[in-house]
């Protein structure tokens, strides 16, 4: 569902002939409380004309959208704000990022594009202002993802922008395919740009920290990030995955510095040591040992890659052993993460596919790149079945998938998917598949101005049952921003605890009683 | 994924050298392998006849030829009228799975051989290249069902056995895998493969001590395996031993994509399926890897006289013309990749070389500066300046120039050589001794000179006693690789040391 309950948006990727790579990228949105009403209203990145000879006047482009949700008892129903708000952007729009940079207790937004990002400043009052030349985070690299979180553990929240190639419109090279027919080039072709990381000073102001943080040394073509703590020492790093090129696994030294890591860890390339066009980033823990797992979406015959983490940092390669590598061997992936949508306690995997270059069996026809979602289902740990035919219609129907952001859309207590099409509808998966199983929904709050307690890691601590551990976040995926809300599926067991690792390090232990299904912490009303 | 001609071809320090177990490969045509291998399966392939049994067979895949370029419609429709015509005929319904396989239509392909090995079912070709396409899509149970077929029917055939121990590791059958690759551990002609293989299975089952003394021998064999090095550095890392697990990914980067060939004449004649410019331009490249030059020559021509738009056709001709003294062809191609544009680093390098060879020493500069706008990291080009810039008396340029390369490629070794020899000459051989120090592993043919370097930057310290030690090493190693020049050059130093 999507246009029956209001939202009605399709992008618009400007398609001239020409086969400008950047056609190809985008659409990016985002799930995010806006309003601060408790429910997730939708953003959605539009695209428009590229370099066209008879380019329409800016006013005349397509714009972002922003619907707000009025769900009411379970009936879902968005209404188009987007002038209201004053966020129908009209540059060629890739992704979108959401966090409250400003400690202000509402959601910002940050958007990237191919040409100059944008930052909206939640003015509270149901409107925003573009605030991204005093904030000092204009930049005119063709930006992807981006992701909020606090490296520095100074209490904000810093922001990375992903970057890909050094691509403009005059710069187009001529490709083809194997069959000698135009087509898309590989990104290959064009030289890789710096990613950015803005250090948030704390006034409304961020400091570009790109060479001083290290991130400068080596380009990727960045198409999607995320933060985590991989090594477990406490601070934050960023994972990228680079399209063509070595993902990088930027490991925090807790100074101000990152070091890349990625070749060292075993998760930049694949077992033959060859760099993977990688786009989607799932970041979480799979196997409930405590630790963030890494599951990349890559180009077709490539197979997507899920890296297990040893807890010290060290990932290994097991996309064949758990049942990934074969089903994902005629797709091209972008939008994915974790979520566990049959509430069993496992997380469970979603992935939008869509090609960037032609699929053989729809050669000749209008937008010859359509490819079926993919839904897998965590089967204790170990190993991932393929549950698409079993999901529902929405898994049958083949487009050019891109982002996916996630959130429990509806306030149901399980988790949706919002899918954005290249050339095509935004489509909204609305979960029923939870069944009986029970779950539980945290939120967090604390003091300061990292009010959501972005990048704090919780344990939900079961009886008979491991801990399952989940980070505030709202980054990952592609070109995404989904739900801050912590969720878990319990499927029968009882919760006996609670623990935070609060953004700063500081460990607190919450009670748990049977009946709770949503529940909000504040810091210091646990235990230390 | 192909390694860029380029890389191959360009000129490079003296190339760590290639194993001869792999040169060794099988080198016949396919025809030749097929009388020679497979002597009675062909005649005994049995082919299903009845229309009962025709109506069970899997059906055969459904094509829009249309959607070939103009130039193959031919004959993929003469390929695909063939199957259909010849419904009982496994040798047609290969053919055109060969065709898809060649055209990269793989579900496509695996549907055409499955109708052929339906037909015939003693038949190798047919299990061992629907193996491959099932390779390709990951689908490695099935692959190795397949593989066993094959193996069973051509026992001899070396890469299906290769490819039947890799798939049964990627499903993970470890046990069965770990067979294979003992026996081919076992023979000469596959013994990199096998020793990788077992290398790879260690370090699946967390026995990284036995993985590096597998991998380590594997690099051994193929000194520019590039997947050896990575998957060596995931065993040190395992292992705590960082500083060696950073220098195994130096090695990686350095020889990327580089594999040891086993030449594969089933696999080869499903590549002539196509006579499209991208499939010429990439038997060129694999003749340019064989070495044969005017081959390699005549097929990139003839690929970019179906397609002149072929960056990377008129790059490669730059070093392939070069390297027969064909300056003006290599101009033209030069010029010609430069206009097209892209990724032409390597172009301008390329470039820089053959202007080099012919003295043009402020136009190789100039090359060589554009290789680097290109690609700032480009090591080899940064290298090269230096030694251009020390022939126009700039030695600190030339020093820096140097550095920059190792900082770039800590493991290049010629330019690392250069930086120390810039040291001496600049009277600072403690310096040139700590440079030098690095690069006196491997013990290869390019050691000699590197050793005795060390001994002369000694012999300048004063330490006489390191100078002798270090040349007496550098003799005997001379000695050993058939260095006698060099060898005969030290001893006379040493005598005079003595």
């Amino acid at each position: 569902m999507a246009a029956d309950v209001g939202l009605k948006f399709t992008h618009v990727n400007g398609a001239t002939g020409q086969y400008y790579i950047a056609e190809q990228m985008g659409a990016g949105a985002a799930l995010f409380d806006y309003d601060n009403d408790g429910d997730l209203d939708v953003f959605l990145v539009q695209g428009g004309s590229l370099g066209a000879p008879s380019a329409k006047a800016i006013d005349q482009q397509p714009s972002s959208r922003l619907f707000r949700n009025d769900v009411a008892g379970g009936k879902l129903r968005f209404t188009d704000v987007t002038d209201l708000a004053g966020v129908g952007l009209r540059t060629y729009g890739m992704g979108a990022a959401a966090a409250d940079y400003d400690g202000d207790g509402d959601v910002d937004l940050f958007v990237t594009s191919f040409g100059p990002d944008t930052l909206y400043r939640n003015n509270g009052n149901g409107t925003f202002t573009d605030v991204t030349r005093s904030a000092g985070v204009s930049d005119d690299f063709w930006s992807t993802s981006a992701a909020f979180a606090d490296y520095d553990r100074d209490g904000y929240l810093d922001l990375f922008v992903a970057n890909y190639l050094d691509f403009s419109v005059a710069s187009n090279r001529v490709c083809q395919d194997a069959l000698g027919a135009r087509d898309y080039c590989s990104p290959r072709v064009y030289r890789p740009v710096p990613d950015r990381l803005y250090r948030n000073r704390g006034d409304g102001t961020f400091a570009n920290v790109t060479e001083a943080a290290g991130i400068s040394r080596t380009d990727g073509a960045g198409l999607g990030v995320v933060a985590g703590d991989y090594n477990r020492d406490g601070w934050l790093d960023w994972y990228v995955a680079n399209d063509a090129n070595p993902n990088q696994l930027w490991i925090n030294k807790g100074d101000g510095t990152f070091r890349d890591e990625g070749m060292i860890s075993g998760s930049a390339v694949n077992a033959a040591g060859n760099p993977e066009g990688s786009m989607g980033i799932a970041s979480g823990d799979f196997d409930a040992d405590g630790d963030e797992d890494i599951f990349i979406t890559n180009i077709i015959a490539e197979t997507f890659v899920l890296y297990e983490n040893d807890g010290k940092g060290n990932l290994e390669d097991v996309r064949s052993r758990v049942g990934l590598a074969a089903p994902t061997a005629a797709m091209t992936g972008f939008g994915t993460d974790w979520f566990d949508y049959d509430n069993d306690g496992w997380l469970d995997l979603f992935v939008a596919n869509g090609a960037v270059n032609v699929v053989e069996s729809q050669r000749g026809q209008p937008s010859p790149f359509r490819m079926r979602n993919q839904l897998f289902r965590n089967t204790g740990g170990r190993r991932f079945v393929e549950s698409s035919a079993d999901a529902g219609p929405a898994f049958a129907r083949a487009e050019i998938g891109r982002a996916a952001a996630f959130g429990d859309v509806d306030n149901d207590g399980d988790v949706d998917v919002l899918v954005t099409n290249n050339s095509g509808p935004v489509r909204l998966l609305r979960n029923n598949q939870a069944g009986t199983n029970k779950s539980l929904q945290i939120r967090l709050e604390q003091p300061g101005p990292n009010r959501f307690a972005h990048g704090a890691w919780v344990g939900v601590e079961r009886t008979k049952a491991n801990t399952l551990w989940r980070r505030v976040k709202t980054d990952g995926s592609y070109l995404s921003a989904s739900d801050p809300r912590l969720h878990f599926g319990l499927a029968s067991s009882e919760v006996s605890g609670i623990v935070v690792q609060w953004p700063d390090g500081q460990r607190e232990r919450f009670a748990a009683s049977k009946s709770m299904r949503s529940l909000t912490l504040r810091r210091g009303s646990g235990t230390r | 994924m192909l390694t860029p001609l380029t890389a191959l071809l360009s000129y490079a320090p003296p190339a760590l050298p290639r194993s001869g177990v792999v040169a060794r490969s099988l080198s016949m045509g396919y025809s030749r392998w097929r009388r020679a291998v497979l002597p009675g399966l062909l005649t005994a392939s049995i082919t299903a006849s009845t229309a009962a049994a025709q109506e069970t067979l899997p059906p055969l895949p459904r094509l829009a030829v249309d959607s070939f370029p103009p130039s193959a419609r031919e004959t993929v429709s003469r390929v695909r009228r063939d199957a259909v015509t010849r419904a009982g005929d496994a040798a047609a319904a290969g053919a055109f799975g060969r065709m898809l396989q060649a055209w990269e239509h793989w579900e496509a392909a695996h549907q055409a051989y499955a109708r052929a090995q339906a037909l015939a079912p003693k038949t190798f070709e047919w299990h061992y290249l629907d193996a491959v396409v099932l390779q390709r899509l990951a689908r490695h149970e099935a692959a190795a069902e397949r593989l066993k077929a094959a193996v069973a029917s051509a026992p001899d055939f070396k890469p299906a056995r290769v490819k039947l121990a890799d798939a049964l590791f990627e499903a993970g059958r470890l046990d069965e895998s770990r067979v294979l690759f003992e026996a081919l551990a076992g023979d000469p002609a596959t013994e990199p493969m096998g020793v990788f293989g077992l290398g790879r299975i260690a370090a699946a089952e967390k026995r990284h001590e036995a993985a590096v003394e597998h991998l380590n021998r594997a690099v051994e064999l193929f000194p520019e395996w590039g997947a050896a090095h990575y998957a060596l550095a995931l065993s040190f890392r395992a292992l705590g031993r960082r500083d060696e697990a950073q220098q195994a990914l130096e090695r990686h980067a350095e020889y990327g994509a580089r594999w040891p060939a086993l030449e594969d004449p089933v696999l080869m004649a499903v590549s002539t399926m196509r006579e499209d410019p991208h499939a010429i331009l990439q038997r060129g490249i694999k003749l340019a890897e064989s070495g044969n030059l005017d081959g390699a020559i005549a097929a990139h021509e003839a690929a970019l006289a179906g397609d002149a738009g072929l960056t990377r056709a008129h790059a490669n001709l730059i070093s392939l013309y070069g390297r027969k003294g064909d300056w003006a062809k290599a101009d033209e191609h030069y010029a010609a990749a430069v206009r097209l544009g892209g990724d032409i680093g390597d172009a301008h390098y390329d470039y820089g070389v053959m202007l080099g060879l012919q003295q043009k020493w402020q136009q190789a500069a100039d090359a060589y500066g554009k290789a680097l706008a290109a690609n700032p990291l480009h090591a080899r080009a940064q290298n090269n300046l230096g030694e251009l810039l020390e022939r126009q008396s700039q030695p600190d340029a030339a020093l820096e120039a140097y550095r920059r390369a190792v900082e770039v490629q800590p493991l290049f070794r010629l330019a690392r050589f250069n930086v120390g020899r810039m040291l001496m000459a600049r009277g600072t051989p403690a310096e040139a001794i700590v440079e030098l120090q690095k690069i006196v592993e491997p013990r290869d043919a390019e050691a000699p000179r590197y050793l005795f370097a060390l001994a002369a930057a000694y012999v300048r310290t004063g330490r006489k006693e390191d100078a002798v030690k270090w040349a007496v090493d550098a003799k005997q190693l001379a000695i050993q690789s058939g260095q006698h020049e060099l060898a005969a050059a030290i001893e006379r130093d040493l005598a005079r040391l003595k």
